[in-house]
């Protein structure tokens, strides 16, 4: 028994020895696997293998760590790998990613705050509230902005929040007050960053789960165990497309990219450039947001989709009149002092 | 008078000196290539990636959150070890007293935790926890309660969680040094008119404490390394310090200051280990069963269970329950539809059964990470039992050092050893090949295995291997015939944690493997940061009923030979 498994196991390592001759046209695109992954495959790998005749072979798991030891020990096997805002930017400054170029990658259908020299976003989603329809029936008062959320009295019952600062600390200054535009000045200031901890410290007593994986916002709400959540719109879509009772308020958002982008010294370069330029061609960027509840971050893209589509989707036009982008810049600055504070006052 | 005819007399000596070398030396060779070196190479960024730098050990010391990070992570370490141990007596004890099928039932109920992946675990223990969760709606329907009480999502979900998993731990080496009590010894004091509870303190105590405390110390450096449970089911007061060792590696690509905090981590455990040491002694600590051989072993005798027996045995009993829990509820969520998991389960459906078999890449993960294990527990057995069996037969200063230097990796952060091997493997083409990946498991199962040989190896009576020698056996004929039979509970043991090590790892696998060599749980985890796919609890549900058919059949047909 032992033996068969053992024989199995060398049968295995010999045929995972990777192939050192390649075709022509060939990719390896490198993401969080799952239903995400699954979405990206159906709209745009699998169209663009049949379009070029290239061989796109799939991998999982881009950690930046990962990337940064791939580049380090130039063992790349990637041409494109997926992040966040968070991930791009960090992975930039450590030098892992190619520069996009205008000359490789025309960008200039993408919208403003979403464009990157070293990534081609490939999705918005996005940050926002959702709520019980048990705890806040339609017809009843419902919470519909950030300052709702901080406002116990008025919406009463447990809430949960992201373990990480990231857009907690601007909702809960937009939430007390601040403009849109004045968010990040503010947040750079010592008082500016204590009265938004302030803000969300006074929450605390309500706050029942502080939320690790996207997924524990949906489950807390279905379960009854708060009311109210902080979380991402394609998470809350899932939910209730499986009819728990769920809703969200699209009055206040803020979006996120998501972003594609090259890892220096990739061995497909050539074929990731054309990957790159064929998902921002406005039909078939508008095909991811078919699979998955994330919205393009191109103006054409809109042209295919339809009403009822574009309802589920944080980056409508009209939408993004009430958003503020996460600014990863500023993230990308002071990430690792904010994520102190925070993680200082929640557990204190 | 030991030295067999024809032997050349200084080669023999020659031999004896220095085979204890010998059997350690393929294990010492392998912690220093997989581990010490790729450890060490990333450690030293603590002190700077360019030049040498303390900045980052003074952020450690003047921001107050990492000095409470580590106490947190110090303070649930020692509260899930004690709660290991404290209930793991009953459950022992309920083991050594009840007849061959009611045992190996109990065998399975304690180890069947361990076959479940953290994620499924965690997930399971919420649905019963959570505010609205079985428990809670459970004690507000008797009445007990009127308001839900929160179980998770602070301490105590932290202390449930870990205890959970890490209770085999303990349970094992206890259920062995009980089976190594004296009864006549029992059987005296009670005769003497000991009440149960001065037996159980002045007798069963001292005399299985070694097998506790080794127990523990395995607990304990576990408990250290922990962060996938407290993140899940924890507050955030209950941050680990393992948690900010990933976040910085992974998330922040701070390597200096994860390597830093890895470097205190490193340190303090040390210093604590060193020091328990000096007061428990270190014989005590890799000793296994208490007196004397010579007796009978531990049982309930004719007389039946006195009072405090008896108690001992509901308790056992309840804690089998609460090691069963979560896995009983496994099965029914497994049956939902919807891809929120919910207990009981909204509808009735083999839907995530059928998505298990029909998407080759579930069946290509478990059969992938089989193999890995397989590979993983033959390397950690032959490393771990002739390391263990050598260090008997090296000088005692050595042999100290070693001991300590052996368990190591239990404490290093898998993290910091995940990233040092893809460095060391990339430029061999050992990343993903699950040879790499069994390498990196060999180096985190080969101390379990040495730890509980070195136990076992405690009541091995070297005159019996002397004697042999004496009477002209070859050493292999001794060690057959005599050595293995005695140190086998040990290497099995051993066997079962080494391949719990494989199996149970996601991060090595996540560094290590690529999507043809990806293991189960790295499929389990990907994606996770958006949704759970319930698939992974069919995929549990599948490993659980794989386990208890294998163990029933075998049950069935040992009765029939017998």
């Amino acid at each position: 028994m032992k033996s068969r498994a053992f024989l199995a196991a060398v049968l295995a390592a010999a045929l995972a020895v990777p192939t050192v001759a390649r075709a022509a046209d060939e990719m390896v695109f490198a993401s969080w696997g799952g239903a995400y992954q699954d979405a990206i495959r159906k709209a745009w790998l699998e169209p663009f293998a049949k379009a070029t005749g290239a061989k796109v072979d799939e991998d999982t798991g881009p950690e930046t760590a990962k990337i940064k030891a791939m580049v380090e020990t130039k063992s790349v096997s990637w041409d494109i790998v997926t992040a966040g805002g968070g991930g791009l930017m960090r992975g930039v400054a450590q030098g892992l990613f190619e520069p996009i170029t205008a000359d490789m990658v025309k960008q200039d259908d993408v919208i403003e705050g979403a464009r990157n020299p070293y990534g081609v976003p490939s999705e918005i989603f996005s940050t926002l509230i959702g709520f019980s329809t048990k705890a806040f029936p339609a017809g009843g008062p419902q919470p519909k902005t950030f300052a709702d959320f901080f406002d116990v009295k008025a919406f009463p019952g447990k809430r949960t929040l992201p373990d990480k600062p990231e857009t907690v600390l601007e909702a809960a200054l937009l939430a007390d007050g601040v403009p849109a535009v004045e968010v990040y000045a503010t947040l750079s200031t010592e008082a500016g960053m204590k009265r938004a901890l302030d803000k969300i410290a006074a929450l605390k007593p309500s706050v029942a789960v502080w939320w690790s994986s996207g997924a524990q916002p949906v489950q807390a709400l279905g379960a009854g165990d708060v009311v109210m959540a902080l979380g991402w719109n394609g998470r809350f879509q899932a939910g209730m497309d499986s009819n728990l009772p769920i809703a969200m308020s699209w009055a206040q958002q803020i979006p996120q990219v998501g972003y594609f982008m090259i890892p220096k010294g990739a061995p497909n370069k050539a074929t990731a450039v054309k990957f790159l330029n064929f998902i921002l061609k406005p039909e078939i960027n508008a095909e991811l947001s078919r699979h998955v509840a994330y919205g393009p971050a191109t103006k054409g893209a809109w042209a295919h989709i339809d009403a009822a589509r574009a309802e589920r989707l944080p980056s409508t036009p009209e939408r993004l009149k009430n958003a503020l982008f996460l600014d990863i810049e500023w993230w990308a600055k002071n990430g690792a002092k904010a994520t102190e504070a925070y993680t200082a006052m929640i557990k204190g | 008078m030991t030295i067999p005819d024809g032997f050349p007399l200084s080669a023999a000596r020659l031999l004896r000196r220095h085979a204890g070398w010998l059997g350690i030396a393929p294990l010492a060779a392998l912690l220093v290539i997989a581990f010490a070196v790729p450890v060490v190479s990333l450690l030293r960024l603590s002190f700077g990636e360019a030049g040498f730098t303390l900045e980052h050990f003074v952020r450690i010391a003047t921001v107050p959150l990492y000095r409470s990070v580590l106490l947190t992570t110090l303070t649930i370490s020692v509260l899930t070890t004690l709660l290991c141990v404290v209930m793991s007596y009953p459950v022992a004890y309920l083991m050594a007293t009840v007849g061959p099928r009611m045992r190996a039932a109990l065998i399975v109920v304690v180890l069947l935790p361990f076959w479940t992946s953290s994620l499924v675990r965690t997930t399971a223990w919420i649905v019963i926890l959570q505010g609205n969760g079985i428990l809670n709606r459970l004690l507000m329907g008797i009445g007990l309660t009127s308001e839900p009480v929160a179980f998770v999502y602070n301490l105590s979900g932290v202390l449930i969680g870990m205890t959970h998993v890490l209770m085999p731990f303990v349970v094992l080496p206890l259920y062995a040094a009980l089976r190594g009590l004296d009864l006549s010894t029992v059987q005296a004091a009670e005769g003497l008119g000991a009440r149960p509870a001065t037996v159980f303190f002045r007798i069963v105590v001292p005399l299985t404490a070694p097998g506790a405390v080794a127990g523990a110390t395995i607990v304990f450096m576990n408990a250290l390394g922990f962060y996938i449970t407290p993140a899940l089911m924890g507050g955030p007061a209950q941050t680990m310090i393992s948690q900010m060792i990933a976040d910085n590696v992974g998330r922040q690509l701070d390597w200096g200051f994860a390597a830093a905090l890895s470097t205190v981590l490193l340190g303090a455990t040390l210093v604590l280990f060193v020091l328990f040491q000096r007061v428990f002694g270190l014989d005590r600590l890799f000793a296994g069963g208490g007196g004397t051989k010579s007796g009978e072993p531990f049982r309930l005798t004719s007389r039946g269970r006195t009072a405090g027996g008896l108690f001992g045995a509901v308790m056992g009993f309840a804690v089998a329950v609460f090691l069963i829990a979560p896995i009983l509820v496994v099965f029914p969520m497994s049956l939902g539809s919807s891809p929120f998991l919910a207990f009981p389960p909204t509808d009735l459906s083999f839907k995530w059964y059928v998505s298990f078999f029909e998407n080759s890449k579930w069946v290509g993960a478990l059969v992938r990470s089989l193999e890995v294990a397989a590979v993983t527990v033959a390397g950690a057995v032959v490393l771990g039992t002739a390391a263990a069996i050598g260090l008997d037969r090296i000088g005692p200063r050595w042999r100290r050092v070693l001991e300590t230097v052996f368990v190591l990796p239990m404490i290093a952060p898998v993290i910091i050893l995940a990233v040092g091997l893809y460095y060391l493997f990339a430029p061999v083409g050992l990343v993903a090949s699950i040879w790499g990946l069994a390498i990196g498991h060999t180096v985190l199962a080969a101390p379990y295995v040495f730890i509980t040989v070195r136990a076992a190896l405690k009541t091995f009576d070297p005159n019996l291997e002397l004697a042999a020698i004496g009477l002209g056996a070859p050493w292999g004929t001794m060690a057959r015939r005599i050595l293995v039979p005695v140190i086998l509970p040990g290497i099995l043991a051993g066997a079962v944690f080494a391949f719990i090590t494989s199996f149970d790892d996601v991060i090595l696998a996540l560094f290590l493997t690529n999507i043809r060599t990806r293991t189960l749980p790295k499929l389990m985890y990907e994606g996770v940061a958006h949704e759970i796919d319930p698939t992974i609890i069919a995929a549990a549900g599948l490993i659980i009923l794989v386990t208890v058919l294998v163990l029933a059949l075998d049950l069935v047909l040992t009765r029939k030979r017998s």
